[in-house]
């Protein structure tokens, strides 16, 4: 039965050269598809690994209740004093708590490639800021000082922004503010705004309310302790949350909308696609349907030509969806774009790579079927007969 | 038409192939349907944005003084101002968003594009709660004039409550506004007296200027006004603010275009391949019209036409499905973004034609050539 079966796909697999044009329909039929489809996945998943690269188990994020964000949440310096000494926090070598209450806002700038505005994060920090986040290095220049009206910035913000050079001028409501250094966070959402000093920057916008306070926990299991103190404080309203966790609602909206588009015209296209592939598959079949009616005369079974047929669909399948997959990865991975105000690099992961195969082989999958059943069923007296 | 008939039967010879292809080209064009409605809307966005009609935006915070409005006005080559805030809300269920925009006459002076009667100003006027409404937000929630609409909001009033109950005074003909949740527009001043937060202020000033060559200039002139005020303000030609708010996300034109093109690409491999096949199955046939005495451009005209009417036919299916489909879409989108203008059925019948000649051209062209001697014998 094997033998069989190896046998009539091998004869089968060796005739597709005659028929390459048509052959040709399933493979760029698939390959456009899964291009399109990679293409628009690689944008959420670059998103994605960027954002959530910048929460870490082992913070925890506290905002005002109800807020969903920090541009939503508002907390009283008493609010901060609060949450700074509850249980769980970890403390530096000074004994101070390692924690940051933030302040954020946003400034419109002009973006280098198309001259439009865009708006950027300035993140007003507390002086732990650097012991808080260990991955936020420095690369040129030095830390901003309190008091003074100066920021450093991201290396990612900087490649997309003109006029972030050190020493260069941020309009900001107090004046300009110079830029004084840049970082660099393992390439996650931090690298697209401007840090300053929160009390320096809260008091240029006039404003007394924090928006966060981010800590580091004693450990990623103190988290329940750190979260039970603050929200069974009678004198807080608080929300807590991991900052993987933040960082990973804060991703899901735009994830959500590129999954679903993906899912639409990917799955519009896909229909289109299948058609192409019926088509040619029948065609195949048709013309092939002496030979095949020959075969089964001489004893072959039908499970050995549906087999035949299908390997075929499978095979140019295969072909589209890693010749489309692989043009999506030649053209988007690592292509840098900024969305809602994070800049970050399109990725087309491993992951993305096997998720366009496998659409391109269920593809092939259906437009195979059910031109293999129609070549099993041939009868077999007619079709020898047919010129 | 004397020939439809025979481009007919050549077009079902095989009607599982002419079927399939069909249904691919369907499908190309709902897509097609579908993402240049979308570029449409976004377009229209665009178009109707105005060269010579600058916003200004507080550069930090949320809010301007309204009493910025005089200083405006007397920059060189302004013409007029209108102030507006606003108040977001839903009405009944938080699904039905509804943005008010509060403002007075002067906004639809820097809106002409919002055919307003006089007489409807003028009851608007009349009415401090009163709100006008764009057709295409009344049709959905079923607003008439006359109804009574509470708003609910975050914005609480002299009553102490955040509803806000608005009377619709008059429907007015809505331009697109994709992504929008419709035009709403109420007075401003009854807005700001019934507020309890941030009152004499707005959220934009509207302003139209002479020459729209002079937007850059004005622009830094009215930034420069307040640059050292509590309140510093961004301007910029509303083209400029349409086109960053559409592109903020991610760009859909370049999006649309790329998935269109890769559609129609593989499109294109379809119907040749169709053709190609459909002709290579009737050399026999086709050279028995030859011997018959049909010229040869009769028989490429016959080829092409078969091509053509099937393209056409596809083309109709699939723009009318996406007509159909794209309200779908509106829960996501907004009003505005299902819509279809007829230059995208037109492009989209174009599309069609092109797609059939260029992959009907050479199986046509090989018809044309046909050597009836050769053809008979089978060779």
């Amino acid at each position: 039965m094997l033998g069989q079966i190896a046998a009539v796909t091998l004869m089968n697999l060796r005739s597709l050269p005659q028929r390459l044009g048509a052959s040709s329909v399933v493979v760029i039929g698939m390959a456009s598809v899964v291009a399109v489809v990679v293409a628009v996945l690689s944008v959420s998943t670059g998103f994605l690994e960027t954002v959530s690269r910048s929460g870490s188990p082992e913070r925890a994020i506290v905002l005002s209740s109800g807020a969903n964000f920090t541009g939503d949440s508002n907390l009283t310096r008493e609010n901060v004093a609060t949450i700074l000494g509850a249980p769980g926090i970890r403390r530096g070598a000074d004994g101070k708590p390692l924690a940051s209450a933030d302040y954020y806002n946003a400034v419109p700038l002009t973006k280098k490639g198309d001259g439009l505005t865009g708006w950027v994060t300035v993140q007003g920090a507390g002086p732990e800021i650097f012991a808080l986040t260990p991955e936020i290095r420095l690369v040129t220049g030095r830390p901003f000082k309190p008091g003074l009206h100066e920021l450093i910035v991201g290396s990612l913000l900087q490649s997309q922004y003109p006029g972030l050079e050190i020493g260069d001028k941020v309009p900001l409501p107090s004046g300009d503010w110079t830029v004084v250094g840049v970082f660099e966070s393992n390439g996650d959402s931090h690298e697209s705004a401007l840090l300053g000093d929160a009390e320096t920057l809260m008091s240029a916008y006039r404003s007394n309310m924090f928006n966060d306070v981010t800590v580091r926990l004693d450990s990623a299991a103190a988290f329940d302790r750190f979260k039970a103190a603050l929200t069974t404080n009678p004198t807080l309203q608080v929300d807590v949350m991991r900052e993987n966790r933040y960082a990973a609602k804060q991703a899901k909206p735009l994830d959500d909308f590129l999954t679903m588009v993906a899912c639409w015209v990917g799955g519009i296209m896909a229909i289109g696609a299948v058609f192409g592939a019926l088509n040619t598959m029948y065609a195949a079949v048709g013309a092939r349907s002496r030979e095949i009616a020959t075969l089964r005369a001489i004893g072959f079974g039908a499970g050995s030509v549906v087999v035949s047929v299908l390997a075929e669909a499978l095979l140019l399948a295969l072909l589209g969806a890693g010749a489309g997959a692989g043009l999506a990865w030649l053209f988007f991975n690592g292509e840098v774009t900024v969305s809602d105000g994070t800049v970050y690099a399109l990725a087309v992961t491993p992951a993305l790579l096997a998720l366009g195969v496998g659409c391109g082989l269920a593809m092939g999958l259906i437009g195979g079927l059910f031109p293999a059943i129609r070549a099993a069923r041939l009868p077999v007296a007619a079709a020898l007969r047919a010129t | 038409m004397r020939y439809f008939p025979l481009v007919w039967a050549g077009v079902w010879r095989k009607p599982a192939r002419t079927v399939f292809t069909l249904l691919s080209i369907v499908v190309a064009f709902v897509l097609f349907g579908i993402l240049q409605g979308v570029d449409a809307s976004v377009a229209q966005t665009l178009a109707t944005s105005r060269l010579d009609r600058l916003f200004v935006d507080p550069r930090f915070g949320d809010t301007l003084p309204i009493a910025d409005l005089r200083q405006i006005e007397t920059v060189p080559g302004v013409t007029l101002v209108a102030g507006r805030s606003g108040l977001f809300g839903y009405w009944r269920n938080p699904k039905n968003r509804v943005f008010v925009i509060m403002s007075d006459e002067r906004f639809f002076a820097a809106r002409p594009e919002l055919n307003i009667t006089g007489d409807q100003l003028a009851t608007l006027r009349r009415t401090p709660d009163g709100i006008v409404v764009g057709d295409a937000i009344a049709g959905r929630y079923g607003w008439k004039p006359g109804d009574r609409i509470p708003v609910t909001t975050t914005e609480t009033n002299r009553d102490g409550g955040a509803i806000w109950t608005f009377d619709v005074v008059a429907i007015i003909r809505d331009v697109g506004n994709p992504g929008q949740t419709g035009y709403v527009i109420g007075n401003y001043d009854y807005f700001d007296r019934g507020r309890t937060e941030n009152q004499g202020t707005v959220t934009r000033f509207l302003v139209r200027i002479r020459d729209p060559a002079q937007a850059a200039r004005i622009s830094s002139r009215i930034d420069q006004l307040f640059a050292n005020s509590d309140a510093p303000t961004r301007t910029q030609p509303e083209k400029v603010s349409a086109q960053s708010d559409l592109n903020s996300t991610f760009n859909i034109g370049a999006f649309t275009r790329s998935v269109v093109g890769a559609a129609f690409f593989s499109l294109l491999f379809v119907t040749a391949n169709t053709m190609a096949q459909s002709v290579r199955e009737r050399t026999p046939e086709l050279a028995v019209l030859k011997s018959i005495g049909y010229s040869d451009d009769g028989l490429l005209a016959l080829v092409l036409s078969e091509s053509v009417l099937i393209c056409l036919a596809g083309a109709m299916l699939g723009l009318g499905l996406a007509r159909a489909i794209m309200p779908l879409a509106e829960p996501q989108f907004g009003p505005g973004f299902a819509q279809m203008p007829p230059l995208v059925v037109v492009d989209g019948l174009g599309a069609a034609v092109i797609v059939a000649l260029a992959s009907g051209l050479l199986p046509a062209w090989r018809a044309r050539r046909l050597v009836i001697v050769d053809a008979l014998a089978g060779k």
